[in-house]
This record gives structure tokens, sequence and C-alpha cells, in this order.
């Protein structure tokens, strides 16, 4: 086949460029890979001022608010779960998202979330969540569901019962808000500590979210709740076994025979509950279920 | 617009579709379309927040981009191309020229950004979200964006009634970006406590045109209400910064030596 010198400019691109892209493609992975460890190590943001980015951005300040969000988002989900991981730039890319646009309210909520998590789940600064959250609700006085978060964030990571109550009676007071936060704000007041509070409490998170990842964290907290007040029970049920058989019962199938319970109990996961010596119940050691410490006062029920 | 300055706009509007100027379009609906199928899988709950910015953002852009590159050309290339003169032999003022030019483009600009906020309607339709009532913000903040490029265009043709289409761009993108700043500028005039200086940034604030108003992208995107008042206020703003800008291209344009 004679192939004419006006054709070969043509065949030669056609073969040479998808080659050329190749052998880039492969440069790069590989630049890449001797690059990214210390890419890691040397993160950075380059600018940290929100307003000097404000004004930088011409304008168009509520895009970058969203690519900073975006890019929040992404730094919290590359590291989560990871142990020992560094959340250092989650305060600064929230604190620019939140600079750019003050109303997107979305970054509040999660952010508060991402930054207030403890252990591998999240930065574990209820404090910076907490300021994060304030200023949200300062830029946003409507929105009433930041008034629930910030209860949330004094409730369940401080165990600082006045200042969550305070929260949701602010919340409260949005004429949008409904009618049960108000009963949260005072049952709150009235017993900070109580597992009720803490399931309406969970369960008003995990009916208020979309978020995958926020709803499966809420279920698990719920599953633990449940199993504490299963726990609760039981025990109860248990000393009355000791009372009338004059020892606790080895299993919780004692109990049925002894016609206390109806079946033998499940927690959440479908694991029958254990009974140590002491006659106290615990999870089975197979059970997925995780019981977190309950809140605990420090002064008694708050009036 | 009817007689010489009307055939002047269309075939100023037929030379820029000529041109592929509307190809634009195509980018701008792939930008879209990258948009609505990838945010929901890389971010958290801003679908429609971003769909909403990075449409009205890109309408703005592009548009500006349009606005300034092709208006600085406006009257250089007719020179370059020699067409002028033919033209101007014409029964045709020149400021009928002018005026035909500004039309022209600001045609162009129009029709490009009508077709910009069809795809953005088709972004949102797509990633399932039902149109309400506030959406009105958005048609709202897109006609502010056309207040502005109309802003940008008369500007971009002024410079380019006396100057080289390089420096027309550098001065036109230099008044944009002082428009922008300037509440800046005057608060920055207000901060010191020399008279000259305070005097000078009020005047600069008075006289750069004020982009900032024109930018209603975060109250769209947020679906906030645009208060009417503002509404006629650009409006009326735009008008009479547009025909001032026009009237002194035109008083230097007819001064001009062409020869």
């Amino acid at each position: 086949m004679i192939i004419s010198n006006r054709n070969r400019p043509l065949l030669a691109a056609l073969g040479g460029v998808p080659l050329l892209f190749a052998a880039i493609a492969l440069l790069q992975a590989r630049m890449d890979a001797e690059t990214r460890s210390a890419a890691q190590e040397n993160e950075e943001l380059l600018l940290r001022s929100g307003a000097a980015i404000e004004k930088m951005s011409l304008g168009y300040d509520s895009l970058l608010a969203d690519i900073y969000w975006t890019r929040a988002v992404q730094y919290y989900g590359e590291r989560v779960g990871t142990p020992g991981a560094n959340f250092g730039l989650l305060w600064p890319l929230l604190d620019i998202t939140t600079t750019l646009d003050p109303k997107l309210i979305v970054a509040y909520r999660f952010g508060a979330i991402f930054l207030s998590e403890p252990g591998t789940a999240g930065a574990g600064r209820t404090d910076l969540a907490i300021d994060l959250v304030k200023r949200g609700i300062a830029a946003n006085p409507d929105e009433w569901h930041l008034g629930l978060d910030l209860g949330f964030l004094y409730y369940w990571r401080l165990k600082d019962y006045p200042d969550a109550a305070a929260a949701y009676l602010a919340a409260s007071r949005n004429p949008q808000a409904p009618v049960w936060i108000k009963l949260m704000a005072a049952r709150i007041a009235e017993k900070g500590d109580s597992l009720e509070t803490s399931q309406m409490i969970w369960s008003e998170l995990y009916e208020s979210t979309k978020d995958p990842n926020i709803r499966k964290t809420a279920a698990e907290q719920l599953r633990g709740l449940q199993a504490q007040e299963d726990e609760i029970r039981l025990d109860e049920i248990a000393e009355q076994y000791r009372k009338r058989f004059g020892r606790y019962p080895a299993s919780p199938s004692e109990m049925r025979d002894a016609g206390m319970l109806p079946g033998v109990p499940e927690d959440p996961a479908g694991y029958p509950y254990v009974f140590g010596p002491d006659g106290k119940s615990h999870l089975n050691p197979q059970s997925t279920v995780v019981i977190e410490p309950p809140p605990k006062t420090t002064s008694g029920p708050q009036q | 617009m009817s007689g010489a300055p009307g055939v002047v706009a269309v075939n100023t509007f037929r030379e820029a579709v000529r041109d592929r100027v509307l190809y634009n379009l195509v980018f701008f609906a792939l930008v879209m379309i990258g948009a609505a199928i990838l945010v929901g899988q890389i971010s958290i709950g801003i679908e429609r927040l971003v769909i909403v910015n990075l449409g009205l953002s890109a309408i703005s852009i592009f548009g500006l981009v349009m606005a300034v590159f092709i208006g600085v050309g406006l009257v250089s290339k007719e020179m370059e191309k020699r067409t002028l003169y033919s033209l101007l032999a014409k029964p045709i003022r020149r400021w009928e020229f002018l005026a035909g030019k500004y039309a022209g483009l600001l045609l162009t600009l129009a029709v490009n950004t009508s077709f910009m906020t069809l795809g953005l309607a088709a972004a949102l339709f797509y990633v399932g979200r039902p149109f309400v009532r506030s959406d009105g913000s958005i048609v709202i903040a897109v006609y502010f964006i056309l207040l502005e490029l109309a802003l940008v265009t008369a500007l971009a043709l002024f410079f380019s009634c006396f100057s080289s289409p390089m420096l027309s761009t550098l001065f036109t993108l230099g008044i944009y970006v002082t428009g922008i700043f300037a509440g800046d500028i005057r608060g920055f005039g207000d901060l010191t406590r020399n008279p000259a200086v305070k005097a000078a940034t009020k005047l600069i604030y008075y006289v750069v045109p004020n982009f900032h108003d024109f930018n209603a992208i975060a109250a769209a995107a947020h679906g906030e209400r645009i208060p009417f008042s503002l509404v006629w206020q650009n409006t009326l703003y735009a008008a009479l910064y547009v025909t001032l800008v026009l009237l002194a291209a035109s008083a230097v344009f007819s001064r001009r030596n062409l020869k």
C-alpha cells in the first residue's frame, strides 16, 4: 500500500498523539508516586484569610465558597477513620468557606460535626465546632437548625447541660421552630443525663440529615442507647430474680424459664445479652453494638 | 433600532455568529453537565447551590470575556480591514456606526446569555430540583449580569475609539476591577485623616462604575428575594452610565483623524 506524502502527517499524528499522551500519563504517575508522600507532609493552605480570598474573588465569592466547602469535605473524607490522622486544615477550610459565603448553612452544620467528632471520626475540636455554629447563628438568625446543633454540641460533647438547654431554648424562640425543641430544652434543664433525652436528640439528628455517614453514626448511637435501656431493665429483673432464687441469673434464658421474661432478649444487632457474676447484663462480646459511656452529670439534675 | 445603526447592529451580530463566537455555549454546556453529574458525588448538600453559583458565574465570566475582547476590536478591526472607510463613505454618521456596533455586540451577548440561562435551567432540572417561585432571583441575577455586560461593552468600545486593542483591553479590565473594589476604595479613604485622599477616593467611588451592585449571584443561589428597588436602580444606573460612555465615545470618534 502506497501512502501519499499528503497523508503521512495525518497518520503520524493518529499514531503518535495517543502514544505521546500515554507516555505523558505514565511519567506523571511516576512523578506523583515520588512526590505524594512529601506533598502530604507539606500540605498547606497558601491563603488562610477568608477576607483576603473574598477580595481576590472579584465577586465570585459564593462560587469559591462552594469550592472550598467541597475541598473541606474531601479533606475530611480522606482522613476520617485513619488512626493518627491530622485534621489541621479542617478549621481554616471551614473558616474560609463561611467567610466567603456566610449563608452556606450546610458548611456550619456538617463542619461542626467534622470538627467535633472524637477519635478517628473527626478533629475532636468541640471548641472550634461551637465557634463555627455560633458564627452561623450570628449570620443566619432565622436558621433554627443551627441552634439545635449548638445544643447538641453542648449536650453530647461537653455534657454542659445548662448551656445545652439555653441553646435549645434560644432555637425554640424562632417562630418556625417546632414545639418539641422547647420541650427538649425543658427536659435537659430538668434532667440532662437521661437516656430518653439522648435518644430524642440522636433521633432528631437522624431524621434531620440526608448524609449517609451522619445517619449511620446516629443510628449506631441510637442502637447503643437502646442497648443501655435494655440493660437497665434486665438488671432490674435480675435483681428481682435474686430476691426470688437467692442468686443472680447466669443467663437471660434462666429468667425466661422462670417466667420473668417472654423470651431471650437480644440487642439491636440480634445478639443475646449476657450476665456477669455480679448480676449485671452486658452486650454479647460478638455484638456489633457500641455503647458510649453515658453522659454524667457533675452537679446532679440541672434546674 | 432602525435605519443605519440597525443595519450595522445586525451585521455585527452576524459577524459574531460567523466568527463562531457562540461556540462558547458548547463549553458552557459541558461545564454544566459535568457539574450536575459530579457535584453530588464529591460534596455534601450543595448540589443546587453549585449549579446556580457555577452557572451564573460562568454566564458572567464568558460574557465578560466576550464583551471585552470583542468590544475592543469593534472599531479597530474595521480600521484594520479598511472596511470602515467604505462604510463611512455611505450616508452613515460616525455616532450611528458606534451605536450600531454597540447594539450588535449587546444583541450577541443577550442571545449568548439567554442560551446559557436555558442551559442552567436544564442542569437544575437534571438534578431533580423542581422550579420554585424564588427562582425569579436567578432570572434577576442574569438580568444584572446583562446590565454589567452592557456597561463593560460600552467601556471597551469607548477605549477602542482612541487606543490599540491591547491597551483598550487593559483599560477596560482595569476599570472593571476598580469598579468591583469601588466600595473598598471609598472605605480606605474613610480610614485616613488626609482630606485630599478622602476626597480622591470618594471621587473614584462615584466616577468608576460600581460593578459590585450588579452581583446578585449569592442571593440567587440561596433563593433570596431581590428587592425591586435594586432592579430599577441598577437598570437606571446602567442606562445612565452607558449613555454617558457612548456619548464620550461618539465625541472622541467623531474627532478622530481616520486618514
